[in-house]
């Protein structure tokens, strides 16, 4: 079985969870995951406004967004701009938010524009769940306290990743990438990719991984003793920064390619606008 | 924007559960024991590192037992639980590598505890995260001075998400004993947290 | 129920395919104690969760390889002719350092030697476990395990036709745009071999109408110039003066469509 809360349509919501109206304007939802023993996953599906997801101790999905009124499990108060004016009928609607769960995945889907208005979002899941966001016309996304498994495309925006500790794999259209891992798993491979846009990636120290960068207008800077391959060829330049750390400029054409700590599961960096930084923690 | 992704070809690679990837085996197909060892030798790992704490012997034994899975393939009943299998022939070779090793295994735990603590609040963060990284140290240890069998029992039903009629035919006792001996392991692993806590705020 | 029941029913509703159920419920409500046990016990049960997880090292799969490669080894041997004891010791240890080399992703260094059957077998199967390893990868849920089969893919030959049909399939319909764009690259291989090169510019050509991310579109486009692809030239052609595309991506094949003249 599904539980299911549809907002603004019309249906019947059969999940528990009821919403509650939170702080000033603000709309609450919980969702509880089936299994806490299972994995977990949260699927986030379109939006038209920023979109937060962060990892907490609790057990369940709590879904909180500004908005207008909705019509949950009581069916209370579709408002009356809703009503059919007399005379008329209803044949087309404009589709809400959507909460659904099925085995151990909650899906947010908020496809379409929500009462002509953007929609700022903020979902809190247990931090060990794996989490897959896709937004078309959102604003900024920013994913924080997360060991699961990230994967999140964003079109124009940018997309923002701080403290996890799982994998990420992270897209953006037209908007940088910015992301920070407290801890790599190891057998991970990563990617980060952005059209227009800088990628800025801090690892720990003791990442072992192959990189792979790509940039054509741009150049890619690290502090960390990357061992170049062989067919790379690049040209590395040496200055200190404003703390006496060494900072290492390397600048090539072309995708390249080279190893930290001796090599590891590969992460691909990928900007055809902007530069790769990549940090040491 | 929403594509759907169609897993056409060799989709039965992945999506075959487990008894019957292990009856293949068992029927000649040994090179599909590595669909069963990525699926599960991680899980494995965690295992044997929770059960005896050394990460090298952990790694043995991981090798051990997927060796074990090819010799004794033909033996493999396809009707019982894969997962029941494996954690029988997990904790026999646990056991036989104790045996082998005799008295003269030394694990040092309490450096092992503690450069799991400092792996836990290495990670800077907000001020709730750091307590929390303590607390999860605290939890590690708890965990390490937990009895052999409790600990086993939580790590099989809470880490490796078993069932209990699972772990009833690894343990070879009944379903209704299993639900009293997690009872019971917790139980004693929170005296066990808390007794730790209360050392480390006098 | 009574408390000694309840207790064990605490942990119930946490375990899969265990329900709690309804008398415990009812338990619960009329029992405080009951009540305050379990919602602590179900903390402590819940932050066993947060428990860093320790994982194993690369070793456990590159040893596990090699120890599967010897084992078909040694069974294909119990039904092998009789040999002498050394030189089939010879032939082991051999083996074991072939199986390292290629397990380890060495590359196709390891000599043909045709006067030896159970090599070129030997090297086959080896390949056959990458082909699985690299296609099964390719086609789990989560897209970091996707992008590892697709590095695996850098490790068959590059005439292995199934794994190219699979990176095809992952650049045309992966719903991940990271994995579309690592699946591009993976390709490059395919382009040079004798036996799949046509086959890999054609799929490359194809794909190209197919993709509506910018991203990938210049992936596509840049591999098609570097291979001064003229068959794609009317697709590129078409893409200049299609206003629905990306200013940037019409930049792009204006100038792949100059650099194939």
């Amino acid at each position: 079985m599904m539980k299911r809360i549809v907002v603004g349509m019309g249906l019947a919501a059969l999940a528990a969870a009821q919403p509650q109206p939170g702080a000033e304007g603000r709309q609450q939802l919980t969702m509880h995951f089936r299994d806490p023993s299972m994995p977990r996953k949260l699927v986030v599906e379109g939006g038209t406004g920023s979109l937060t997801i962060r990892g907490y101790q609790g057990q369940d999905a709590i879904i909180e967004y500004t908005g207008r009124e909705i019509s949950g499990a009581n069916g209370r108060g579709r408002g009356r701009r809703n009503e059919p004016p007399a005379g008329m009928h209803r044949i087309g609607e404009s589709r809400g938010l959507d909460i659904t769960e099925e085995d151990n995945t909650v899906r947010v889907n908020s496809q379409g524009i929500f009462g002509g208005t953007a929609r700022d979002m903020v979902i809190q899941v247990p931090a060990q769940t794996s989490v897959n966001v896709k937004t078309m016309f959102g604003g900024s996304m920013t994913i924080e306290n997360i060991s699961g498994d990230i994967e999140a495309e964003n079109f124009n925006g940018q997309v923002t990743i701080t403290n996890a500790s799982g994998s990420v794999v992270a897209h953006s259209m037209n908007g940088k990438i910015l992301v920070s891992l407290d801890r790599v798993a190891p057998d991970k491979s990563m990617s980060f990719s952005t059209f227009n846009g800088d990628i800025d990636v801090t690892l720990p120290a003791d990442t072992k991984a192959r990189f792979k960068m790509r940039t054509d207008f741009g150049d890619i800077f690290t502090d960390f003793d990357v061992k170049m391959e062989a067919n790379a060829a690049p040209v590395v330049e040496e200055s200190k920064d404003k703390n006496g750390k060494t900072r290492r400029r390397v600048r090539v054409d072309g995708t390249q390619s080279g190893t930290i700590n001796g090599g590891g599961p590969e992460m691909q960096f990928t900007t055809f606008n902007g530069r790769i930084l990549i940090h040491k923690k | 924007m929403s594509r759907v992704f169609s897993y056409v070809t060799v989709s039965t690679l992945v999506n075959t559960r487990d008894n019957v990837v292990m009856a293949e085996v068992g029927a000649g197909q040994v090179a599909r024991l590595a669909v069963l060892f990525e699926r599960h030798h991680r899980a494995l790992f965690r295992y044997f590192v929770s059960m005896n704490g050394n990460r090298e012997v952990a790694e043995d034994l991981v090798q051990e037992v997927f060796f074990r899975m090819l010799r004794y393939r033909t033996s493999y009943d396809p009707a019982q639980s894969f997962t029941a299998w494996m954690y029988q022939i997990a904790r026999n070779a646990g056991v036989d590598q104790v045996r082998k090793r005799g008295s003269a295994q030394v694990v040092d735990i309490d450096s092992f505890v503690d450069r799991r603590a400092e792996l836990v609040s290495a990670s800077p963060g907000p001020e709730e995260s750091v307590s929390r990284g303590q607390d999860l140290a605290l939890l590690r240890r708890a965990m390490d001075r937990l009895p052999e069998d409790k600990r086993e029992i939580l790590v099989l039903s809470r880490f490796q998400g078993m069932k209990h009629e699972d772990i009833a035919e690894v343990l070879g006792c009944e379903v209704g004993t299993v639900k009293v001996r997690v009872y019971r392991a917790i139980r004693a692993l929170e005296q066990i947290y808390f007794a730790l806590e209360k050392e480390k705020a006098s | 129920m009574n408390c000694e029941q309840a207790k064990t029913q605490m942990l119930g509703g946490t375990i899969p395919g265990e329900n709690q159920g309804e008398e415990f419920a009812a338990h619960l409500a009329s029992c405080e104690t009951c009540r305050t046990e379990s919602s602590r016990i179900g903390a402590l049960w819940q932050s066993l969760d947060l428990l860093p997880v320790e994982e194993p090292s690369g070793k456990v799969r590159e040893r596990f390889y090699e120890m599967l490669g010897a084992y078909r080894q040694g069974q294909a041997s119990v039904t092998m002719p009789v040999k002498q004891a050394w030189p089939r010791m010879i032939w082991q240890v051999a083996a074991a350092a072939a199986l390292l080399a290629v397990g380890l992703g060495i590359g196709y260094g390891v000599r043909e030697d045709r006067s030896r059957p159970e090599l070129v077998q030997l090297r086959e199967e080896v390949a056959s476990m990458r082909q699985l390893v690299a296609l099964s990868l390719m086609q789990q849920q989560s897209a970091s395990d996707r992008l590892r089969g697709v590095s695996w893919s850098y490790q068959v030959e590059p005439s292995d036709e199934e794994v190219m049909n699979q990176l095809v399939t992952t650049v045309n319909h992966d719903p991940n745009v990271n994995v579309r764009l690592a699946a591009v690259d993976a390709l490059r291989p395919f382009t040079g071999s004798p036996a799949t090169h046509l086959m890999a510019r054609n799929a490359v050509i194809q794909a190209l109408p197919k993709q509506t991310t910018p991203i990938v579109q210049v992936a596509l486009i840049d591999f098609l110039a570097e291979l001064k692809e003229r068959n794609a030239a009317p697709e590129l052609r078409r893409m200049v003066s299609d206003p629905d595309i990306d200013s940037g991506v019409r930049k792009r094949a204006e100038w792949a469509l100059e650099r194939m003249q």
